[in-house]
């Protein structure tokens, strides 16, 4: 049993060799209870071999894990108890009909006769898996696939869910479906999410870990994203000028003209994204300085935190220090 | 063991939703079929042993067929991962697959039943060497489900599976006649590795514990080590 404020999971210096390649390495990270956490990375990062690990699929080579208090290598059985898994591509078994396959692995996760029944039904009405309940799993489409897969995950309420790439090959709507349900997960249940879709994490997590190479480059991306608070703004005035006046501000990190801003012609504001320090005072300080040299602001806003910035920003450090 | 029954319960259905147990099945009784009819009308005794000889056979070319598939199978359609990311074990898991497997074997047996039965109502066989004859190729089979299903567990490509469960056979199958030109201690060690050595007392009607012990110590070895193979991923 888990015991009440300790971390759900406990990774500690996680390595994964396959033979003479590193998979991952030297990851650590913890989630507490209720977090939705994305985990962000290129294919082939390393975030299978970390679920895999976390599911107890996996021994890692060195390292611990720890899911709910029972540690991965000495408890295995435990840890499955815990959580429950979502694999990418959703493989099931296709001579199995949904109904039977639900019903199996509800038997699996220890859950028995009226109680299996009642879970397999809940899980079904909450996936809208009524119409198909009798066809066999290899004749379902890839979106019912998915989500007999997500559904077999709900069953016996675990207190981990871990979703590979949870709408990977589904259509928009399908995407929007599994997005909220994976939302309203939240509270019930932690849940876990791999994905190499930036905007699919940045919707769904309240925390983002971003992984590459299997090296974790941060745990917190959201906040690394905090850090650097962009603005949006609108002045009408030689582009030149509205540079070397940012320039000379002490907070100002960045300034950038954004293409196709909206500006239409001459006389029109051109639009930048300026990064600058977080602070109160920041948007004061640069809308005094142009107004001192005769340039007027139509618009100033602070843009929300860009993790698709701080991706880009992490996973290219690597390769500009290689380089 | 409480997921034991689950597990079985999942491993024949896939067993006997595979058009492979059916063709399985029919061959075999054919091709004894035929041979059980032309051996009795030509030597008009009433006994089984050559077609004790011909199951044992034609099981070592038939079982990989059935095993070959088991953790294969699972392991290419990743349907692995769902089952070992589940609060069952390693062991449960294999057993049941090892259990699912060998009841076709039974079933195969229990249908060629028939073949004694007709000899009991026409004539008077000694029962004695049809008793053995069945024990022993219910051990057998163990023995061959145990190596097919370690084949299974060590590849994802199925007919790689079937092959290395077949060389298996094959090799033990013949390995007394090697046996017998290598110097002593190991001629005598590697004749007692033999299939056909330990099955030849069961068909004609003698029981030898040793005989047991072998078949019942390859199915427990293999079932082991197809634990240890899946655990060791």
């Amino acid at each position: 049993m888990s015991v009440v404020g300790s971390p759900i999971v406990l990774a500690q210096h996680l390595t994964k060799r396959y033979g003479p390649r590193r998979a991952i390495a030297n990851v650590s990270f913890t989630i507490a209870p209720g977090e939705i956490v994305g985990l962000l990375g290129p294919n082939g990062s390393g975030k299978s071999t970390i679920f895999r690990i976390l599911c107890g699929y996996l021994a890692p080579s060195s390292g611990s894990v720890a899911v709910a208090g029972h540690d991965v290598i000495t408890d295995s059985i435990g840890v499955r108890r815990a959580i429950s898994y979502v694999p990418e591509d959703a493989p099931l078994y296709d001579h199995m009909r949904v109904a039977e396959f639900l019903g199996f692995m509800a038997s699996i996760r220890g859950l028995r006769g009226a109680a299996a029944a009642r879970a397999v039904e809940a899980a079904a009405e909450r996936l809208d898996l009524a119409g198909v309940l009798t066809t066999p799993a290899g004749k379902l489409s890839r979106g019912f696939r998915q989500r007999v897969s997500i559904a077999q995950a709900l069953l016996g309420e675990p207190q981990l869910l871990v979703f590979d790439e949870p709408t990977s090959g589904l259509d928009p709507h399908q995407v929007i479906a599994v997005r909220d349900l994976i939302r309203s997960l939240a509270g019930r249940h932690t849940v876990l999410i791999a994905s190499h879709v930036l905007p699919e994490i940045e919707k769904i997590a309240t925390r983002v870990m971003i992984l590459l190479d299997g090296t974790l480059l941060t745990s917190d991306a959201l906040k690394h994203a905090a850090t650097s608070l962009t603005l949006r703004l609108r002045a009408a005035g030689a582009e030149a000028t509205v540079r070397s006046t940012l320039a000379a501000i002490a907070s100002v990190h960045r300034v950038a003209a954004q293409a196709g801003g909206g500006a239409t012609g001459a006389g029109e504001p051109t639009p930048y994204l300026i990064d600058v320090e977080p602070s109160s005072s920041a948007a004061a300080e640069i809308v005094a300085a142009l107004a001192a040299h005769g340039i007027a602001v139509s618009e100033i806003t602070e843009a929300a935190p860009d993790l698709e910035r701080v991706f880009l920003d992490l996973t290219r450090r690597p390769v500009k220090a290689a380089a | 063991m409480k997921n034991f029954t689950v597990l079985l319960l999942k491993e024949e259905t896939a067993l006997f939703s595979s058009p492979i147990a059916y063709v399985v099945m029919t061959v075999f009784l054919l091709i004894m079929g035929y041979s059980f009819t032309l051996t009795l009308f030509l030597s008009h005794q009433p006994s089984l042993v050559h077609i004790f000889f011909q199951m044992f056979v034609l099981f070592m070319l038939t079982a990989p067929l059935i095993t070959m598939r088991l953790v294969a199978e699972e392991r290419k359609l990743r349907t692995l991962e769902v089952l070992l990311t589940a609060p069952v074990s390693e062991i449960e898991i294999m057993l049941a697959k090892f259990v699912a497997s060998l009841s076709l074997i039974a079933l195969m047996l229990l249908l060629s039943g028939a073949y004694a039965a007709v000899l009991v109502l026409f004539g008077d066989p000694d029962l004695g060497p049809i008793y053995s004859g069945y024990l022993g190729l219910l051990l057998f089979g163990a023995a061959l489900v145990g190596t097919g299903l370690l084949a299974s567990a060590l590849t994802a490509n199925q007919i790689v599976a079937a092959l290395i469960a077949l060389s298996i056979f094959l090799l033990l199958w013949i390995i007394d006649n090697f046996g017998w030109l290598l110097p002593s201690p190991f001629d005598a060690l590697v004749v007692n590795l033999s299939l056909s050595v330990h099955f030849q007392p069961f068909a004609v009607g003698s029981v030898y514990l040793s005989d047991v012990g072998f078949f019942l110590s390859v199915a427990l070895l293999t079932l082991l080590l197809s634990v240890r193979a899946l655990a060791r991923r």
